[in-house]
């Protein structure tokens, strides 16, 4: 009985060893690994961070400064395109930039993509002042 | 007596068979050991990288946003002003300082991508990077003598690795060139350009409001 018990504690500890040598290395593993993907995160995020927010606040430079261009004039056509120039501003404002892996982020973007548009045209600007339409890309993993 | 000879070089060989057994047996462990601690260092840097990428995204969004939102929001401002000049009096060229100004806060802005872009497709090499690759080379070096059946003591095959573990950097340490942040002569530029854009502001006589949403990006 003692031999038998003695042999199952063997098979225990080795298999109890198994388990323990592959835990440590986990363990180490687990660390460098979020260690990395922290970095890899970080770095792809600064990328879609930096163009995002520079998207935004252009058109946010951009509608702000023909509001106060055309909030001096008292013509009707000036009033309304005031009007739509601040409801493009409530848009950026309310644009859900804290929250990236909101389902809305995607098509709220658009959304102000194609008021920005919308905009231009009532002002009789060409849109194109930069390629951000061309880029719909994800905003998380 | 020829036999006797015989039967003790026999025994000889057969005591020496099992010690070279228990050799084989003792590196046999050890390498099966070794095995299990990389099996798991493999799966644990998989499970951390995929618990940390989204943490990390996180942050570095903010710190991305952070860097160009002033410069874009001039350049907006800069591009409203160009579009307005040519609106209202289409029968004159845009003024020159308007167009000068738009050129360099554009290059102003494209440098800072650039170099988030840079460093993106071009990561600094880190003390990690550099200690696993020492570890890389110092793994064939040391397997025979380090697992060659003395060992069996956990710590023995991890040295390498542990080496970077032992130092862990924190988030705030990261900053200098894993995002491209801003530097200060960036900072410099930035309020040249502003101060140009108020500058300009009050010499064309536009809405003295525009002069304080310049001036709020200075803050940012």
């Amino acid at each position: 009985m003692d031999g038998e018990k003695g042999q199952s504690d063997l098979f225990d500890s080795i298999l109890l060893a198994d388990e323990r040598f592959r835990g440590e290395g986990y363990q180490e593993g687990f660390e460098r690994g979020a260690h990395q993907g922290l970095q890899n995160g970080r770095r792809h995020g600064a990328s879609h961070g930096a163009r995002l927010y520079s998207e935004i606040s252009f058109y946010y430079g951009f509608a702000i400064t023909w509001k106060c261009l055309l909030q001096r004039n008292v013509d009707a056509k000036s009033r309304k395109r005031v009007k739509v120039l601040e409801f493009l501003l409530r848009l950026i404002q309310n644009f859900p930039l804290d929250d990236l892996q909101s389902s809305r982020l995607q098509e709220d973007t658009e959304n102000l993509r194609t008021k920005f548009r919308q905009v231009c045209s009532m002002l009789s600007v060409p849109a194109d002042f930069k390629d951000y339409m061309k880029t719909a890309e994800d905003i998380s993993f | 007596m020829s036999w006797v000879k015989a039967m003790s070089s026999s025994g000889e060989d057969v005591f020496d068979e099992n010690a070279d057994e228990l050799g084989l047996l003792s590196k046999e462990w050890a390498s099966n050991m070794k095995k299990r601690i990389r099996d798991g260092y493999v799966d644990g840097i998989d499970a951390g990288e995929e618990a940390s990428l989204q943490l990390g995204f996180n942050l570095g969004f903010k710190e991305g946003a952070k860097q160009t939102m002033a410069v874009s929001r001039l350049r907006g401002i800069v591009s409203a002003i160009s579009c307005w000049c040519q609106t209202e009096h289409p029968e004159n060229p845009i003024p020159a300082s308007v167009i000068d100004l738009l050129q360099q806060v554009t290059q102003h802005e494209e440098q800072i991508a650039e170099r988030i872009r840079n460093t993106l497709t071009n990561p600094p090499p880190s003390v990690s990077d550099i200690s696993e690759n020492m570890e890389d080379l110092e793994v064939e070096q040391t397997d025979p003598g380090c697992c060659g059946g003395k060992c069996k003591e956990s710590g023995c095959c991890k040295g390498a690795a542990k080496m970077d573990l032992d130092h862990p950097r924190q988030p705030s340490q990261l900053c200098s060139g894993s995002t491209g942040c801003s530097t200060s002569s960036d900072e410099g530029a930035l309020n040249a350009l502003l101060q140009r854009c108020m500058d300009l502001v009050s010499e064309m006589g536009l809405p003295m409001e525009l002069l304080g949403h310049i001036q709020e990006l200075k803050d940012m």
